[in-house]
C-alpha cells in the first residue's frame, strides 16, 4: 500500500443553475480520518464524488498520489480515473451495495480479479481480510442473508481488498441502528487509518464526526469551518 | 368504490415521465410485437384448415404443430412486458404506501395500468399484423404465395385476441407484483436464492412415460381430430418435460461455471443464472422445443425429397418452409422477451450498477456478463434439443443427411440466425443501461 496525500483547490461543480460546489478547497494527508457534514443537499457527496473522480468539476484541480508522484485526477481519462478508482480507492456506500448473487467471498474477491489476480489468489487473499473485521464463516454467504452490519463489514472488506490507499465512504452507517453504527464505524477506523490509510467519510451522525480526525462543514457547497473531530459533539454541529 | 379509486389512481400514475417513458414503450412495443405473431400465426393456421383436396390432414396436423410451439414463446414474450409493466411502478407504489394505501389497492392500480398498456399494445399490434400482412402473403406453400387476404382472420378473431392479450397481462402482472414487496419505504427484491428441485427429473420422466402411453392406447384409425389431439397432447407433454428439466440443466451447467469461473465476466453471468434458473430458463425456454421439432421436420423433409415425388415433393418443400417460419416467429419472440426482461433487469439493478461504476467496475465488464447471462442458457437451450434431434435419427436417416443435407443446414443456418436475433436484442438493451449511468451523473 502506497500512500496517497489529496489536494483539492477550488473545485466548483455546477448542475442547471445550482451551484453544488462553490470554490471548495479539501485535503487529506495520508492516515488522517476526514468527515464532510452538511445538510441534504449541501453538496457533501458531490465534493466526495469529486476527489474520488466519479463526477469532474468544472473548474479547480485535485491532486492525488504520493508526494513523489502526483497526478492531476480532472486531466485523467474516464477510463484512466475508473482505474485509479479501482486499483487506488476504495469504497463504502450506505446500503452496502454488494452484489445480491454473489457470495460474500466473492463480492470481496471481485475487484481482485477485476485487476488480473487468479481466481485462486483473489480468493485467498479476500479470505484473509473476514478475520480481521470479525465474518469469518460468512465467506459463503449471499447478501441477502447477512444482517445490514455484516453486510456493511463485507464492504468495508471489498473497499480495502485491493490495497487501496484511500477509503471513500458516503454515509456508511446512514442505514444502521445506533449499536451497530458504532460497531461497524470502529471497524471502519480500525481497517483504514489504523492501517495507514485516509479516510473521507460523508456523514449526517454528529457522533461519527466526532470520531474523525477532523470535520469539514459544508453549506450551500461552501465549506464553512474545520475543526477537530472531538469538538463537533460539544457543539452539535451537523 | 375501491374499484374506482383504483380506476383514478391508475389514470393518474399512467401518464410517463423521465425514465419511466422507456418502461412503458417497451411493453407496448412488446406487446404489439407478440400480438401481431399471433394473429400471423392464428391466420395462418386458419387458412390451412380451410384447405380441401390431397394431404389436407397433414397440412392440419403440421399447423396444430406450428401452433403448440409457437404459442409458448409468444404467451411468455406478453407475460414478460406484463411483468415489466407491473414492475417498473415500484417507486410509484411505494408513494402509495407511504400514503396508506392497502397492498390490495396498489395490486389493483398495477394490474389496471399494466393491462391498459398490453391492451394499447395489442391494438397496435393489429395495425402491424394488418401492415405486415402484404409481406407474409408472399410466403409460397402448396406451390403458390399465400396472399394478404387469405391470412386475414377477421375483425371479431382479431378483437378476441386482443382481449386473449390483455387477459395473459392481467394474470401475469399479477403474477409479477406477488414477486416484489411493496412497503412504504421501497421495493424489496427477493433476497434469497431459489432452489431448483431434483424432484422435477422423476415428475418429468413420468410426464414422458405417461406420455408414450396415451398415444400408444388411442386408436389411430380414430381420423384426424384424434391425430391432431395426440400431437398437441405430445407436444404439450413435451413442453412440459423441458420446463420441469430445463431449468435443472441451466442450473448444472452455471453451478460448475461458477465454481471455476476464472474471469469476473463468466463468474457474475453464473451467479446471475443461479441466482433465477427458472426465469432464465422461462425467457429462453421457448425456443428448445422448436429447435428439436425443427431438426426432426428438416430431416422428415429431406427424406420426403429424396424418396418422394409430386405431391410428396410440394409436402416436403412446405414443410422446410413451415420449420423455417416457425424457428423465426420463435426466435423473434424470444429476442423480444429478452430485450424487455433486460430493460426490467437493468432498472432493477440500476443502484448497484451505479456502484460498481463508482468502484472501477469496467462497463463493459458489467454488460458482457449480461450477455453471457442470456446467451448461455439460450444456447443451451437450442442447440442441445437440436443435438439431441440429430442423434435420434441418425441410424434412420444418417444416409440421407449426408446426400441430402440442405435442410439441416437451412436449419442449422435458421438456429444461428436466431441466436443473432436474441444478441441484437440484447445489444439494443445498451441504451437503456446507458440511460441508468447517464441519469447518475446529472443527479450527483
Amino acid at each position: 500500500m502506497t500512500s496517497i496525500d489529496i489536494r483539492a483547490r477550488g473545485l466548483v461543480k455546477r448542475y442547471g443553475q445550482t451551484t453544488a460546489l462553490d470554490h471548495v478547497d479539501f485535503a487529506a494527508s495520508p492516515g488522517e480520518s476526514v468527515a464532510i457534514m452538511g445538510a441534504s443537499g449541501s453538496g457533501k457527496t458531490t465534493l466526495l464524488h469529486s476527489l474520488a473522480g466519479i463526477v469532474l468539476p468544472d473548474e479547480g484541480s485535485i491532486l492525488v498520489g504520493e508526494p513523489s508522484s502526483v497526478v492531476e485526477l480532472t486531466e485523467m481519462s474516464e477510463s484512466d480515473r475508473s482505474e485509479w478508482r479501482r486499483t487506488r480507492f476504495g469504497f463504502v456506500f450506505q446500503q452496502g451495495m454488494l452484489i445480491p448473487e454473489l457470495t460474500a467471498l466473492e463480492n470481496v474477491a471481485l475487484p481482485l480479479m477485476l485487476g488480473g489476480r487468479s481466481r485462486r489468489d483473489s480468493f485467498a487473499s479476500a479470505s484473509t481480510l473476514f478475520g480481521p473485521l470479525r465474518i469469518d464463516g460468512l465467506q459463503s454467504k449471499r447478501i441477502g442473508q447477512l444482517s445490514g452490519g455484516q453486510a456493511q463489514r463485507v464492504a468495508i472488506a471489498r473497499a480495502q481488498v485491493t490495497g487501496a490507499s484511500v477509503i471513500f465512504a458516503d454515509e456508511p452507517t446512514g442505514a444502521l441502528d445506533s449499536a451497530t453504527s458504532k460497531e461497524v464505524l470502529s471497524a471502519l477506523l480500525e481497517s483504514t487509518t489504523g492501517q495507514g490509510r485516509t479516510l473521507v467519510i460523508v456523514t449526517h451522525d454528529p457522533e461519527v464526526g466526532a470520531r474523525c480526525d477532523r470535520v469539514v462543514h459544508i453549506v450551500d457547497g461552501t465549506l464553512l469551518a474545520t475543526e477537530p473531530g472531538d469538538r463537533v459533539v460539544a457543539t452539535g454541529r451537523a | 368504490m375501491r374499484g374506482v379509486v383504483a380506476l383514478r389512481l391508475a389514470g393518474m400514475m399512467i401518464k410517463p415521465t423521465g425514465v419511466s417513458k422507456a418502461t412503458v414503450a417497451l411493453p407496448v412495443v412488446a406487446f404489439a410485437v407478440a400480438t401481431a405473431m399471433l394473429l400471423i400465426v392464428v391466420g395462418g393456421a386458419s387458412e390451412i384448415f380451410r384447405w380441401t383436396g390431397a394431404d389436407v390432414d397433414k397440412y392440419r396436423s403440421l399447423a396444430v404443430v406450428a401452433v403448440v410451439l409457437l404459442v409458448v414463446p409468444i404467451v411468455t414474450l406478453a407475460s414478460s412486458a406484463a411483468r415489466l409493466s407491473a414492475r417498473r411502478r415500484d417507486d410509484r407504489l411505494a408513494i402509495l404506501r407511504l400514503l396508506g394505501a392497502r397492498p390490495a389497492l396498489v395490486t389493483a392500480v398495477t394490474v389496471l395500468e399494466s393491462t391498459a398498456y398490453a391492451a394499447a399494445g395489442a391494438i397496435l399490434g393489429v395495425a402491424l399484423y394488418g401492415a405486415s400482412l402484404p409481406l407474409v402473403g408472399f410466403i409460397e406453400l402448396r406451390g403458390a404465395p399465400l396472399g394478404a387476404s387469405a391470412l386475414w382472420v377477421g375483425p371479431v378473431a382479431a378483437a378476441g385476441i386482443v382481449a386473449a392479450v390483455a387477459a395473459v397481462s392481467c394474470i401475469s402482472s399479477l403474477v409479477g407484483i406477488r414477486g416484489v414487496v411493496v412497503s412504504p419505504l421501497g421495493v424489496k427484491l427477493r433476497t434469497t436464492a431459489p432452489r431448483v428441485r431434483w424432484g422435477r427429473l422423476v415428475v418429468g420422466a413420468v410426464v414422458v412415460v405417461v406420455a408414450i402411453l396415451v398415444m400408444n392406447s388411442i386408436d389411430r384409425g380414430g381420423g384426424f381430430i384424434v391425430i391432431a389431439a395426440v400431437m398437441a397432447g405430445v407436444l404439450g407433454a413435451l413442453l412440459l418435460v423441458l420446463s420441469l428439466v430445463g431449468p435443472l440443466v441451466v442450473r448444472l451447467v452455471a453451478v460448475a461455471e461458477a465454481r471455476f469461473a476464472s474471469s469476473p465476466v463468466r463468474l457474475l453471468a453464473a451467479r446471475k443464472i443461479l441466482d433465477d434458473p427458472k426465469g432464465t430458463w422461462r425467457a429462453v425456454g421457448g425456443v428448445a422445443l422448436t429447435s428439436f421439432i425443427a431438426v426432426v421436420g428438416g430431416v422428415a423433409a429431406s427424406l420426403s425429397a429424396v424418396e418422394g415425388q409430386g405431391d410428396a415433393l410440394l409436402l416436403a418443400a412446405d414443410i422446410q418452409t413451415g420449420v423455417v417460419m416457425t424457428l423465426v416467429i420463435s426466435f423473434v419472440a424470444v429476442g423480444c422477451s429478452v430485450g424487455v426482461n433486460q430493460a426490467a433487469e437493468i432498472l432493477d439493478r440500476r443502484q448497484i450498477s451505479i456502484s460498481l461504476d463508482k468502484l472501477g467496475v469496467p462497463r463493459s465488464v458489467m454488460e458482457r456478463a449480461r450477455y453471457r447471462a442470456v446467451l448461455m442458457p439460450l444456447a443451451i437451450a437450442s442447440l442441445a434439443p437440436a443435438g439431441v434431434g440429430v442423434l435420434l435419427l441418425l441410424p434412420q436417416a444418417g444416409a440421407t443427411l449426408v446426400t441430402s443435407p440442405q435442410s439441416l443446414v437451412t436449419i442449422a443456418v435458421g438456429i444461428v440466425g436466431g441466436i443473432a436475433i436474441v444478441a441484437l436484442a440484447l445489444l439494443a438493451t445498451r441504451p437503456v443501461a446507458a440511460s441508468v449511468f447517464r441519469d447518475e451523473r446529472t443527479d450527483a
